[in-house]
């Protein structure tokens, strides 16, 4: 099978039990389901619609914080969408959700006693990485479909436990993977895997910010509540929370999960006694001694947030507002050979280094254009409540959740093990 | 009291916070030494560059206040941005022609705004103009006339009655059956400095100014020992000089002009202001400030103003709280300066620049 139309391997693998799957059976499984790379599209292109649909759909949020309120704000783009409770640890949250929503939402300080609820439709789940598995494990208990955000799961026990849980449940799950409902990133990929930029042998992708990381603390005793991220406790750290995008992405472009991970790490400039790195490099091996590198800084914005696919007849460029191809010169042309008894030229011999050839291309490239090139987040949610609606399961399911968890767990593993950390798929 | 104090006690009172002076004199001196340092920052966004002053403890806690004002003015410019095709108004652009768009409550607030301006302005202001900015090159930076057709074109394209909000079910739908292109550019910035303000309220700062690109800036609270921040309202009619300088606390100011963006064909200048109404540049108009307690509205106002005739103006301003405008006109034969809330005599007042920077 050809490695480009073994696309889409992650969701189509959602056809089949990932609990029986073995590291060859994945490949075969995936192998199997390549034929629904075109169909996969399809089905996230009717995912993300605009419907006017609007059967009245009561959600509950548990982890009201920033991305929480982010999240609300594109579920309210849906039509017949209300956030009827809320649970979170931090009171001041629950006055910020309702100044999201225009109205109340009920409060809860614990979030089993809105699991308790009887008038909840879906759950939502936006808590740091550490509680992710209780909280989504708890939610499926419940006889919901939930929404997860990423990465999904601390340990891969616990990503291995939610796949599981979801499978038992039936349940439509959704893991908060959404540049997979980006539309120019959808129709780069689709191109990327109809062969545009030939065989895609690394992914090399960027997240760099200057800034520190830390949101504003009204009181020192608040510091590891909402400054989580920065600590080992509930975050790991940048690989999680925003190598787990790329990381997806490449997960995607090479149709598998990683097979191998090597990572670094260190605190080279905010030694704040914050416990987490403010910079780190990742290298995921895939099949075929495919590669892909991310790193992230946090004192130097230059690269900002981009993926580069390096193919071997060009390259793409993805960031959060568009795509873009480039094309490697052709290697190899036909020559019209002249006829008759003409004197070939002869070839002037020279010097031969040319500069040129070793400089990076500076010039344009060929953006991909799309009819409705929306926020993720927005056609993400909106698709969410599309599974919800009609029991399809969703693009971004918990197979997808699981190569991302397997990607951003073990290079954490890899980073404080110093060592090459291998990665089963089971 | 003197006659200049006079003056500015008289629009201490008049703008409920925003205290007019002339001139950096009679600034009293500060007396006792701040435990806070005075933090800047400045980063693009909107088509423009946004700076934060705040008084901070230290550098740490303005940075992280910093981050978290810009990473706020991100959010909305993604909501907002009609240059991105991913912000939510674009979606609505694209989509409320084909059927009602279910929007999320902020921006269902800032559409609700932008067309309460439409309507009391009588269509002074207005959020669909983007095509008509469109029409006439200031989209592409190629100002040009455009054609008799083309203009005619525009009517069905432009008309804020054509864009309806459902308060019930957060609805926005265009009554043209087609895709219509909204544009926050006369109120979008106005939108975010107030939700700066708020997040540097919440996050305990007292005293800070924002700046969106000059034209829309706001003093929350005041500098130590100050009775607000220092702004200077140029005198287009003597370039160089100063009409007057206000004090701002706890409120803010926003200024439109053709200065910035015009272009000049066959003689004659165009402005990148336009009467929706007429669907033409704004003519006669150099200059309007309008100061309110929401940037929102101040940003807006501003527009109004300009585009409205003065007596017009003061019809839409009457009865606003803490709503004062100053207007510089280039009509021959008519008052080329009017001052709507306030003392006229600021007109009379101008004051050279002779100082260095704005700060007291």
């Amino acid at each position: 099978m050809d490695r480009r139309s073994f696309t889409q391997g992650l969701s189509a693998l959602a056809l089949v039990s990932s609990a029986s799957l073995s590291s060859s059976a994945l490949q075969t499984a995936a192998g199997a389901a390549a034929a629904p790379a075109a169909a996969d599209d399809t089905r996230a292109a009717r995912q993300i619609a605009h419907t006017t649909i609007n059967t009245p759909l009561r959600l509950g949020l548990i982890g009201a914080g920033s991305r929480g309120q982010e999240l609300v704000r594109s579920f309210l783009r849906v039509p017949g969408v209300r956030i009827t409770a809320t649970a979170d640890v931090y009171p001041p949250r629950f006055e910020q959700l309702d100044k999201v929503c225009g109205y109340q939402v009920a409060r809860h300080a614990d979030y089993r006693a809105l699991l308790d609820r009887k008038d909840l439709d879906v759950i939502v789940i936006a808590t740091p990485l550490g509680l992710h598995a209780e909280h989504v494990l708890a939610a499926l208990k419940s006889g919901r479909p939930v929404y997860g955000e990423k990465t999904m799961a601390y340990t891969i026990a616990q990503a291995r436990e939610i796949v599981a849980a979801v499978a038992a449940s039936k349940q439509v799950f959704q893991v908060g993977h959404q540049y997979r409902y980006s539309p120019w990133i959808r129709a780069a990929l689709a191109r990327v895997q109809a062969g545009e930029i030939g065989d895609v042998t690394h992914v090399l992708a960027y997240w760099n910010r200057n800034n520190s990381w830390r949101r504003p603390v009204p009181d020192p005793s608040l510091e590891r509540l909402i400054n989580w991220r920065l600590y080992h406790k509930w975050s790991l750290g940048l690989i999680a929370e925003l190598g787990s995008h790329h990381m997806d992405i490449a997960n995607w472009t090479m149709g598998s999960y990683p097979v191998a991970v090597q990572a670094s790490g260190s605190i080279c400039y905010y030694r704040d006694g914050r416990e987490t790195d403010d910079n780190v490099q990742v290298i995921l091996s895939y099949p075929g001694g495919r590669r892909m590198v991310f790193t992230s800084m946090t004192d130097n914005a230059k690269q900002g947030d981009q993926l580069w696919l390096y193919g071997t007849k060009g390259s793409l460029n993805l960031t959060l507002q568009d795509a873009t191809f480039f094309y490697e010169p052709r290697k190899v042309t036909a020559v019209k050979e002249e006829k008759g008894d003409k004197k070939q030229e002869p070839v002037v011999t020279s010097a031969s280094y040319s500069p040129a050839n070793e400089m990076p291309y500076r010039g344009p490239g060929k953006s991909v254009e799309v009819k409705d090139p929306e926020d993720p987040t927005t056609a993400a949610t909106r698709a969410f409540v599309y599974c919800v609606r009609t029991g399809e399961r969703p693009i971004a399911d918990e197979h997808v959740g699981l190569g991302s968890a397997l990607a951003v767990v073990s290079a954490n593993e890899a980073r404080v093990a110093k060592r090459e950390v291998e990665i089963s798929a089971v | 009291m003197g006659f200049v104090n006079m003056r500015a006690f008289l629009w201490r009172r008049l703008l409920a916070g925003a205290v007019l002076l002339f001139g950096a004199a009679t600034l009293t001196a500060q007396s006792a030494k701040s435990p806070e340092t005075l933090y800047t920052e400045s980063r693009p966004a909107m088509g423009t560059v946004f700076t934060i002053e705040c008084y901070m403890p230290d550098a740490d806690s303005a940075d992280r206040v910093m981050d978290a004002a810009f990473e706020e003015i991100s959010r909305l410019e993604a909501l907002l941005s009609n240059y991105q095709s991913s912000s939510e108004l674009s979606r609505i652009s694209r989509e409320a022609g084909d059927s009602p768009v279910v929007t999320d409550p902020e921006t269902f607030r800032f559409l609700t705004r932008s067309l309460y301006w439409s309507e009391h302005s009588h269509g002074a202001f207005d959020i669909t103009v983007g095509p008509l900015l469109r029409a006439w090159g200031f989209k592409a930076r190629n100002g040009h006339v455009p054609t008799q057709q083309e203009q005619k074109g525009l009517r069905d394209q432009v008309g804020w009655e054509k864009v309806q909000l459902d308060p019930a079910a957060h609805t926005v739908r265009f009554t043209t059956g087609n895709a219509m292109e909204l544009d926050p550019g006369s109120i979008g910035k106005g939108f975010a400095v107030d939700s700066v303000v708020a997040l540097l309220r919440e996050n305990g700062v007292h005293a800070a100014f924002i700046s969106a690109g000059g034209s829309t800036l706001y003093g929350l609270g005041t500098p130590p020992d100050k009775a607000g921040w220092p702004v200077e309202i140029p005198d287009p009619r003597t370039p160089g000089s100063v009409a007057t300088t206000l004090l701002l606390h706890d409120m803010s100011l926003s200024t439109g002009a053709c200065t910035e963006k015009f272009f000049v064909q066959n003689g004659h200048r165009y402005c990148h202001i336009f009467d929706p109404r007429t669907l033409m540049p704004v003519e006669g108009m150099l200059q309007s400030s309008v100061i309110a307690p929401s940037a929102t509205d101040s940003d807006a106002l501003s527009t109004v103003v300009f585009v409205l005739p003065p007596d017009q103006s003061k019809e839409v301003l009457r009865g606003l709280q803490d709503t004062q405008a100053i207007l510089f006109l280039s009509v021959p034969g008519a008052s080329n300066c009017v001052v709507i809330g306030a003392s006229k005599s600021i007109c009379d007042d101008h004051t050279p620049i002779t100082r260095e920077g704005v700060r007291p």
